[in-house]
């Protein structure tokens, strides 16, 4: 039966033309927009986010899914090539993707980074296929004790899996969590932090905010930073011919082992997919017979990553489809943009829109799909890209995150919250802070404070009505030990080599 | 500022009546903005795009829908209200505006809006979840007459329509419900689902589906007539009460829009909704339209408020510099 569902919407899309359409062209705007340095996929997302509002959601989400994946291979375009990273994700993938194509090997590093990152995908998307639905039921069951659990358990995962250190996540998490709470308290629509004002009154949507974070901060960011010179590398390293079929084949041990580690280390909400390439990095250079040749240009160090880098995309989608809660900023933008077109991701979705869960699957699939077509078309093409120059994209990316801003629900009030935003997002950057926890916050606070004040009133006062819920009491307890862990382990390796040194004497 | 405004605003004075006089003949001559306050995939987004897919049958131009969401509904009211009163920027609103232009100070006052076509009634439904054991109206009044607050009911917060009906039972039965808030009628549907809540009162088309398979039981339909999403439910007033809680849905202008033009688009929304093509694409999706004329959608939205005034008076929900 999903089966069913998913090949008639997967047939619905390709037979419409302007799904088809608007599925080429998200591919094509997210592998150039990836390749970009300094345009991220969360970027990527945001300033096109806007674009998708007048959409029927399935194609407004087909639409995004494309550019989400096809921006993915994008980021490692850039990174073999002038060992820039495009997204966060192709960090790992520079390390010997580089290497390659200084060695005259371009077409071949993209080529495999293309095939594992298909392979990845299509990994990630089985996963979330399988899982989601099963998750799904189980939080169907779940009534406001258990979400409130879920809030916490999202928040203490939030601060653990911060890039830098716990506290500086915390510290720009809480601020999420007071932006939360702007505008009409959701149980007794009273408003709050208003400052009196009508703007404010409709509170902080997501999607201003992100495009706020994440685009126009990064705008600000690119001006800050020196006048980078074009960068120069060797056109004629692309146009090479092909490596044949079967020697990509022989890589599937570790196209395998990245998809499935990027699924499993996406599907932990916060953690997203730069740790997941760095422990395939890792992993392959573990499993490696010549780990000496890392670094210099192995084609594993390659595939390895590219494929966890995809397949994490299916992994974060699975905590954000069945509770609501996003695995990194890139699903907090997606979910901005459900939210708009009346569609709450949680257990809900799958009871009440099935038919969108599959749609949504489909588009998944015709977005793996056209980023191989066309990555492999236009391969010898797309290395220009990188010759854009960046003050003409960076005008036309503040352009965009306005227009955008305001289109959302043709207010200026979210234009300013937008901006306001820019300006945070470049302070957090001066100060070295992370940004992406503000808009956890966001999603979690409100996520939080509506499911414990309705416990609490639902058990009169009490808080008993947590005991009495054993899944909120494991949530409790995994986020006890998630806070407990980090702090136990320096004690655990102290106490390790002491008792070495012990032995040693 | 001010003088600037003046000025604007008495060349506007001078102007708007000449120029709709000249050009009565061609309005609407582009597309009319219809603003919902809500976002998409509601019931009130339902009815606007319906509306706006059969808009061929008694307009010339197209009707475009957009949707102007946040602060409980209020956003959207603005949004129209102080939109230029050339009749091509309307609104749709219901229970929702009457609560918040009590409530909230920074919402828009009723005597801004000027109602235009009364679309039709939104009956509730009370319904019980299927474990709690009641089976009929009675029985649900003497649990809550035996023990006040014991039943637990899922609502909207304060000001929303399904809080507001949860009100008028509570008056109307002289009883006492615990009423925990919710944002909207999914999340007040799911909790009824998985027995968070015990009762709620909601529109008919969410609550038919798991009525008819078990999952939740309707015990009455608050309106006049039965709904024909649930014909096997008899009305409240079929078993002996006279209760009925309906939210509605109405067309709304600015206040200041020439007459002909008003006129022009009363006579034209209501020739739509009056089309059977529309009545029968509506009758699918669960909508009741019952369209009014201008007057007595005037008259109902009067009506109404009054109503919800004296409910949200006596729940000390009025804002203070609000009370009449």
């Amino acid at each position: 039966m999903l089966i069913d569902s998913f090949l008639t919407s997967l047939l619905a899309t390709l037979a419409s033309p302007w799904g088809l359409m608007l599925a080429v062209l998200g591919t094509l705007l997210g592998i150039v927009l990836g390749a970009l340095p300094g345009v991220s996929s969360t970027m990527a997302l945001a300033i096109l986010l806007p674009l998708s509002f007048g959409m029927d959601p399935a194609f407004a989400i087909l639409f995004l899914l494309c550019v989400f994946v096809a921006s993915v291979y994008g980021g490692s375009i850039s990174a073999i090539l002038i060992n820039i990273p495009g997204t966060p994700g192709a960090i790992v993938t520079q390390l010997d993707g580089h290497p390659l194509a200084r060695a005259g090997r371009a077409k071949e590093a993209l080529v495999y980074a293309l095939i594992a990152s298909s392979v990845g995908g299509v990994i990630g998307l089985a996963l979330l296929v399988v899982t989601a639905p099963m998750l799904a039921s189980i939080a169907m069951r779940f009534k406001s004790p258990e979400f409130t659990a879920i809030a916490v358990f999202g928040l203490v995962l939030l601060a653990y899996a911060s890039p830098g250190s716990t506290v500086r996540g915390l510290l720009v998490g809480a601020v999420g969590l007071l932006c939360g709470m702007v505008g009409f308290d959701a149980l007794t629509d009273v408003s709050r932090f208003t400052f009196d004002t009508r703007g404010l009154q409709g509170g902080i949507e997501l999607v201003p905010l992100c495009v706020g974070l994440f685009g126009l901060a990064e705008v600000l960011r690119n001006l800050h930073g020196s006048h980078r010179a074009t960068p120069e590398f060797d056109m004629q390293s692309t146009q090479l011919p092909l490596p044949n079929l079967r020697t990509i084949a022989g890589r599937w041990a570790s196209m395998l082992r990245g998809s499935f580690i990027g699924a499993f280390v996406g599907a932990i909400p916060a953690a997203g997919s730069a740790i997941a390439v760095a422990i395939a990095y890792a992993q392959e250079m573990r499993f490696s017979r010549h780990p000496e040749r890392f670094g210099h240009g192995a084609v594993e160090g390659v595939v390895g990553p590219e494929a966890a880098n995809s397949s994490s995309i299916g992994g974060t989608l699975i905590p954000m489809m069945t509770l609501g809660v996003p695995g990194d900023a890139i699903t907090a933008v997606l979910m901005g943009s459900l939210l708009i077109h009346g569609l709450r991701p949680g257990p809900m979705l799958f009871a009440e829109n099935p038919g969108f869960v599959s749609s949504l699957y489909a588009g998944f699939f015709l977005a793996l799909l056209l980023t191989l077509v066309i990555g492999l078309l236009l391969m010898r093409w797309l290395p220009w890209v990188l010759r854009i120059p960046s003050h003409t994209l960076l005008i036309g990316i503040a352009l965009l995150c306005v227009v955008g801003a305001y289109a959302i629900r043709s207010s200026m009030a979210d234009v300013y919250i937008m901006l306001f935003f820019g300006a945070v997002g470049y302070v957090l950057y001066l100060l070295s802070l992370p940004a992406a926890p503000l808009a956890f916050g966001l999603i979690l606070g409100p996520l939080l404070e509506e499911n414990l004040r309705r416990s609490l009133l639902l058990g009169r006062g009490s808080w008993e009505v947590f005991l009495h819920s054993p899944i909120a009491m494991g949530l409790f307890g995994l986020s006890l030990l998630a806070i407990i862990l980090p702090l136990l382990a320096p004690l655990w390796v102290r106490l390790g080599n002491d008792i070495k040194r012990v032995r040693m004497h | 500022m001010t003088l600037r405004r003046l000025i604007i605003a008495s060349v506007l004075g001078f102007t708007l009546p000449l120029s709709s006089g000249l050009l009565a003949d061609d309005f609407p001559e582009r597309a009319l903005t219809l603003v919902v306050p809500w976002p998409a995939g509601g019931a009130y987004d339902l009815a606007a795009r319906l509306m706006a897919e059969h808009a061929g049958t008694a307009l010339s131009v197209p009707i475009v829908v957009q949707n102007v969401t946040g602060a409980a509904g209020s956003t959207g009211i603005r949004h129209v209200a102080e939109s230029d009163p050339d009749g091509y920027t309307l609104g749709m609103m219901g229970t929702h505006a009457i609560a918040q232009s009590y409530m909230n100070p920074n919402a828009t006052p009723l005597d801004e809006l000027e109602a235009l076509v009364f679309i039709g009634p939104e009956p509730a439904a009370f319904a019980v979840g299927s474990d709690t054991g009641i089976t009929d109206i009675a029985d649900y009044l003497q649990t809550l007459q035996e023990s006040p607050g014991a039943i637990i009911n899922g609502n909207d917060s304060p000001g929303g329509f399904s809080y507001i009906a949860a009100s008028m039972l509570e008056s109307q039965f002289d009883v006492t419900l615990t009423k925990i808030p919710y944002q909207g009628y999914a999340p007040t549907f799911s909790a009824l689902l998985s027995g968070e809540v015990m009762s709620a009162l909601l529109p008919i088309p969410l609550l038919a589906d798991q009525h008819a398979s078990g999952q939740l039981q309707i015990l009455g339909v608050a309106s006049d007539a039965r709904h024909p999403f649930a014909p096997d439910v008899p009305t409240f007033k079929e078993q002996g009460y006279d209760f009925t809680a309906e939210d509605f849905f109405m067309l709304y202008l600015p206040q200041g829009v020439p007459n002909e033009r008003r006129d022009t688009l009363e006579s034209a929304f209501y020739t739509l909704l009056e089309d059977e093509a529309f009545q029968l694409a509506a009758s699918e999706v669960g909508l009741v339209i019952a369209p009014q004329p201008r007057e007595a959608s005037s008259d109902y939205l009067t009506q109404r408020a009054d109503e919800v005034y004296e409910i949200l008076s006596s729940a000390n929900l009025v804002d203070d510099a609000l009370t009449r």
